[in-house]
């Protein structure tokens, strides 16, 4: 996506979206470098730098191959005396913490940005973390804009806050300020600055971190912490407005929550903007609290703000109800809406919500989860790896990983058996080759999770000779979080060419035995590379890889429109389908329908032409509406993104 | 007037342009505009809700219950997400169904979310916005079609005029002329209805 709004001339009012925004006010705080890693809802941040770099000549602009080393270019930079940021989803700062924790200690001499892009809801990820605790845990204050209303204002006041205490900043957003589009004015893209140069300059007791530099180091930032709060208490960020007896104290979003909710219930209340959660900024506080007998805190995933609000308050020595999220008010878990905080609003001051009651839709509706695309490679390797573990008769385990591919988890695949995060599967695989009595782990990863931390645990397997065979799904990007490159695609991420590393050889070069590359839009292709794997595994004890490669079809779609490459659109010969209805059972491509009376139709809007329902089906049934070209069937085969 | 207008449909039926298109539509009609969108894994085949709000607004999801207007790219989903609207409101549907690729899983037919959405009290309008897109050369402009058709039915007042979506689709598309045609067949075809 190329979010050319990120450009758009200073002083005019445009449509963009929460993450673009940030991406713009980094570029008029003069942000010379910018690394990340995707992950939803952080990935666009990046991207509209990109498009940005591409157009001004800076700032330079990475997809790093993982966070943490996002984090370290990141830092790297901004010790050579640029303004620097890292962009990196919520659970992606806990691979970067280990650098994180030391930047605090060092800090900067010039602005740094970690931008944390949390999840609460879960609508990607995971887990709903809260990453404001890595602000109080590593002693870095934490910045977090209301909403994409004023998201590059305060990208701008993060770099400002950084630059005047030489001291790094998170910036968290959340999904509902980092994909909401909004209407933004923006101001001038400090352009020299973003195309700057610095230098590093040496200060060994500074940014080396023995013991004895860092217990000074570590005195140094406590003061520093204290003298950021004290500023905190007057930053514009931090706002007061309204009067009333009740405290609505709106942390980031929640402040629009606070409004839209005091407004639609008629409530009078003072009601506080609170963009600077870490370090709770107490003069603010105080001042927010006179008068006031109750407060409301919203804010989205844990009570942070809520319980040092109350660690305050004690040591104060006041006492003010508060209410939030650890008495129930607003619940535990997922997103702030506005029923929600009405409900919680409307319970503590007795107004009636009267919402409209909605209608009541008398359907029984199915669920749709995700599903692989129509076309997607993977869907004719989970069928060919289950038919290969079925005859073989070994127990197997399939470890699984997080990407488009984890979506196998769901039936009629079902080879995931564990999803845990980033790389996880061959590094669980490890323990599990060892222990689980005659079961053999099978761990599924794509390429982009591969580079990102796959190696490290395959160079373990080879190491300490864990048996598994270890499954790569290469489909050439970052699939699931917008296409993006990573090191095993000729790349950058401003489209530009770059060298590509080659799995098989980086396998192999680690002392891997038995790998193979195979062709994933062939089911019996995939079936009989599994299994000669499964057997070198079982016979030598040793890991083995199994390359299954072949394009995302939607990078390979979008670049056969642009080359004017036609592709072929596959239909159903009626007298030859038998009902069997393996094509929208086993083989489920979303492309593919069941009709009446059990035959299979193709609806040729969705069918993407990768013709794998030739091989699936038993009667012959599938044909091609036109033959598919030469061009077509190789861009399915190596198309890259950019 | 605050407008809430709920977008439903299927990762990849161009949600999130429609809704894309509404906002730059609503920008240039001089109004604040708001639009939560769903992206990442969800986006893919999955089920796909847009909120976009228009007006005197803050927070960016509609609650439960204040929805004006539902356009469905898709029934199921236009289904699913009608408990965001108010009573009364207006849902207007492409007629499209499509069963969730789910193994052994009965889809209602379109008839049956048709009839259940109007036993519910909304008022709903429908087009095959897909058959009529696919006469113009390309199924994806089924979007514009639907968001012409929602504008022909004066749904859109307050939020867009039929001149600015227009400008809005070229700014939102960049080779805009198909889909810029299906919107105008969507206003002729709503004013037929």
């Amino acid at each position: 996506m190329p979010h050319r709004e990120v450009l758009a001339e200073p002083g005019t009012r445009v449509v963009m979206l929460g993450n673009v925004a940030i991406a713009r006010g980094a570029l008029e705080a003069g942000v010379a470098y910018a690394s990340g890693y995707p992950g939803t809802p952080s990935s666009e941040i990046l991207e509209a730098l990109s498009e940005a770099s591409k157009k001004l000549g800076g700032p330079h602009v990475e997809w790093s191959i993982n966070e943490k080393v996002a984090l370290e270019s990141a830092y790297g930079a901004s010790l050579s005396g640029v303004p620097a940021m890292a962009t990196m989803k919520h659970v992606g700062v806990n691979v970067a913490a280990d650098p994180l924790f030391s930047l605090a200690y060092t800090g900067t001499p010039s602005a740094m940005v970690v931008v944390s892009a949390d999840d609460p809801g879960m609508w990607s990820s995971q887990n709903e973390q809260d990453n404001r605790w890595y602000g109080v845990h590593a002693y870095i204050p934490v910045v977090e804009p209301s909403g994409v209303q004023s998201a590059r204002e305060a990208v701008i006041e993060a770099f400002n806050i950084s630059r005047r205490h030489g001291h790094p900043i998170i910036l968290r957003t959340t999904t509902r300020t980092s994909h909401t589009r909004g209407i933004v004015e923006v101001g001038q893209i400090n352009v020299e600055a973003v195309r700057g140069k610095g230098k590093f300059r040496r200060n060994i007791e500074r940014y080396t971190l023995v013991p004895s530099h860092a217990r000074r180091l570590r005195i140094e930032l406590l003061d520093r912490w204290e003298r950021i709060e004290e500023e905190l208490s007057r930053s514009s960020l931090n706002s007061v407005e309204g009067d009333g007896e009740l405290l609505i104290l709106g942390v980031g979003l929640g402040y629009r929550y606070a409004r839209e909710a005091a407004r639609l219930l008629g409530v009078e209340a003072r009601i506080a903007k609170l963009q600077t959660p870490v370090p709770l900024p107490r003069t603010f506080i105080h001042k927010a609290l006179e008068g006031i007998d109750r407060v409301l805190v919203l804010e989205e995933g844990d009570p942070v703000v809520e319980q040092m609000l109350k660690a305050f308050l004690h040591d104060e020595g006041v006492r003010v109800e508060v209410h939030g999220r650890e008495d129930g008010y607003i619940q535990r878990w997922g997103e702030l809406g506005l029923d929600n905080v009405v409900e919680a609003l409307s319970k503590l001051t007795g107004v009636e919500a009267g919402l409209p009651k909605p209608p009541r839709v008398e359907a029984s509706l199915p669920p749709r989860p995700p599903a692989l695309c129509p076309g997607c490679p993977y869907r004719g390797v989970y069928p060919g790896l289950r038919r290969a573990v079925r005859s073989s008769r070994v127990e197997v385990v399939y470890s699984g990983d997080i990407g488009c591919y984890s979506l196998g988890v769901l039936p009629p695949f079902r080879v995931q058996d564990t999803i845990v995060e980033m790389g996880g599967s061959i590094g669980l695989a490890n323990g599990m080759a060892r222990v689980a009595e005659g079961q053999v782990p099978i761990a599924v990863i794509g390429d982009s999770t591969f580079f990102h931390s796959g190696i490290t645990g395959l160079i373990n397997a080879v190491h300490n000779r864990n048996p598994m065979l270890v499954i790569i799904l290469d489909n050439r990007t970052t699939a699931m979080t917008g296409h993006q490159p990573h090191p095993g695609v000729p790349v950058d991420a401003r489209g530009g060419e770059a060298p590509q590393v080659d799995i098989e050889a980086l396998v192999r070069a680690i002392g891997v035995e038995h790998v193979e590359t195979v062709d994933a839009f062939t089911i019996r292709g995939v079936e009989r590379a599994v299994r000669r794997a499964m057997d070198y595994v079982r016979r030598e004890g040793k890991p083995a890889v199994l390359i299954a490669r072949g394009s995302c079809i939607l990078v390979a779609l979008s670049q056969a429109r642009r080359l004017g490459v036609g592709y072929p659109v596959y239909r159903v010969n009626p007298d030859k389908c038998m009902a069997c209805t393996v094509c929208y059972t086993a083989f489920n491509c979303p492309a593919i329908f069941s009709l009446e009376d059990g035959k299979a139709k193709i609806n040729p809007v969705l069918c993407t032409g990768c013709g794998v329902c030739v091989e699936v089906c038993p009667f012959n049934a599938f044909e091609p509406v036109e033959e598919p070209s030469e061009e077509w069937i190789l861009l399915m085969r190596t198309a890259t993104p950019g | 007037m605050d407008r809430n207008i709920v977008i439903a449909g299927v990762g990849g039926q161009g949600i999130i342009t429609t809704a894309k298109i509404l906002a730059e539509a609503a920008l240039i009609e001089g109004r604040n505009v708001l639009v939560a969108e769903t992206h990442g894994l969800s986006q893919r085949g999955g089920s796909v809700v847009v909120h976009v709000r228009v007006g005197d607004v803050e927070a960016p999801l509609i609650p439960p219950g204040m929805g004006d207007l539902l356009i469905g790219l898709e029934a199921i989903e236009a289904a699913r997400y009608a408990s965001l609207l108010a009573p009364g409101a207006s849902v207007v549907m492409n007629e499209d169904l499509q069963p969730p690729p789910l193994p052994r899983v009965k889809a209602p037919s379109l008839g049956d979310v048709l009839g259940s959405l109007k036993a519910a009290g909304l008022r709903v309008y429908s087009v095959n916005a897909v058959e009529e897109a696919l006469k113009l050369g390309d199924a994806r402009s089924a979007n514009t079609l639907l968001l012409g058709y929602t504008a022909g039915l004066g749904l859109l007042e307050g939020v867009a005029r039929p001149g600015g979506l227009e400008e809005a689709i070229a700014r939102v598309i960049r080779r805009s002329r198909t889909a810029v045609e299906a919107y105008r067949r969507g206003l002729e075809l709503a004013s037929v209805h």
